[in-house]
């Protein structure tokens, strides 16, 4: 198993309800499968929300293996200004 | 009491009767030699005894500030920016003492204000994030400033949008902006568009800017700047808000991480402002950040934002920067 922390901004914070959550993973999941699990676990909150991923402060552009004690933030494009 | 270079230069030219005293040590008289100024030279300890005005003079006009208040001393000017603007003001007849506090730092100085000075910016979008953008663009030394937005003023814009006041309501934002950042700097030349930016207008309106300022409330504006921006290859301050959170990101520089590399393909709507809701305070701090990375990129000072997108919540005060 690995540990993973996701950082939580934006629609992915409301979606959750938190900052900050680890999450218990299979050891080889990936950030697509990452990225799903948080879906899921939001229930319908992401649904339809865009979201980009980055592992350890730096984008991943295609599917990448997660590893015990990475940091991941889903970030949502946002528009007001 | 503070004098400004040009004011003293007044005072030559009208025969006042004064003493200008550089006060700073052999070594820094060494360096940085006063020019075209009838000086003397004396420790802040042993100033002259005189009935005429005295006009202390330092590096940078901080130590004559302390010396005059500390001492209550009558009748005496600090000069305002030191020698530093003294001999800016000497050389180009500019006067750039009133921005002394920041010419101070290392990686502005006078070469760095001047830079500022003959830079060319565009805001797109005068609302939470362009007032706060402006306003701090202006009164850091900015000179050239053309504002766009299409929209007149509503009342509920008041509560985030401080270059706006109650009587500016239904007017034109970049009328009503421009009269604000003109009281802050006269000399300034602000061109108000009142029209918004289109695939017709946008290249013609970005095409002599330095370096383009987004601070507008949609994803498809956001992207009309950005393939811009490319086009003209003109860097590109992106700045977005949602509720107490905010992004900013130095995009586009060298033709390398754009928008469209930030968030690929086709967005589905988001949440603006007056949907999310958002506190008056949030877009002040990120349109700050959004200014402060306009200098550093038009000043090279590093680190950056450039290829970077910083991610602020005003609720935690918790960053994460994520390297494109």
């Amino acid at each position: 198993m690995i540990k993973i922390k996701l950082k939580c901004f934006s629609q992915v914070k409301y979606a959750l309800e938190t900052d900050e959550l680890i999450f218990e993973l299979e050891d080889g999941t990936t950030s697509y499968e990452f990225e799903k699990i948080v879906r899921q676990r939001s229930g319908d909150k992401l649904e339809g929300v865009t979201l980009r991923i980055a592992v350890n402060q730096e984008y991943v552009k295609d599917d990448t293996e997660l590893y015990d004690g990475d940091e991941v933030v889903l970030i949502p494009p946002v528009q007001g200004g | 009491m503070i004098i400004t270079p040009k004011e003293l230069q007044n005072w030559i030219e009208n025969n006042h009767y004064f003493k200008a005293v550089d006060i700073r040590g052999e070594e820094q008289r060494y360096d940085l030699p006063i020019m075209g100024l009838d000086h003397m030279i004396a420790h802040e300890n042993n100033l002259p005894n005189t009935s005429d005005k005295l006009v202390l003079i330092c590096q940078f006009g901080i130590v004559t500030e302390g010396i005059i208040i500390e001492n209550d001393l009558k009748e005496t000017f600090s000069l305002l920016g030191g020698v530093e603007a003294w001999n800016a003001f000497h050389a180009q007849q500019k006067d750039m003492s009133r921005w002394s506090r920041q010419t101070i730092l290392r990686e502005v100085g006078i070469e760095g204000q001047t830079k500022l000075m003959n830079s060319k910016v565009v805001i797109i979008g005068m609302g939470g994030l362009g007032c706060p953008v402006a306003q701090s663009l202006i009164t850091c030394g900015i000179k050239n400033l053309k504002i766009i937005d299409g929209d007149a003023v509503e009342l509920s814009n008041l509560h985030r949008q401080p270059l706006y006041g109650f009587d500016d309501v239904g007017r034109m934002k970049v009328h009503a902006a421009k009269d604000t950042l003109q009281a802050l700097s006269d000399s300034a030349l602000i061109d108000a568009v009142q029209f918004n930016l289109d695939e017709n207008n946008g290249l013609r309106l970005l095409a002599d800017a330095n370096v383009v300022l987004d601070a507008t409330d949609n994803i498809s504006t956001r992207k009309l700047i950005d393939k811009l921006c490319k086009r003209l290859n003109i860097p590109m301050v992106y700045g977005a808000l949602y509720r107490y959170e905010g992004q900013v990101a130095i995009l586009n520089v060298n033709g390398k991480g754009g928008y469209s590399e930030l968030f690929p393909g086709k967005i589905p709507s988001v949440d603006n402002c007056s949907e999310a809701g958002i506190l008056g305070m949030l877009p002040g701090i990120i349109g700050n950040i959004q200014a402060l990375e306009t200098v550093k990129l038009l000043l090279d000072i590093k680190p950056n934002l450039i290829g970077k997108l910083l991610l602020y919540d005003g609720m935690s005060h918790t960053t994460q920067t994520i390297k494109l």
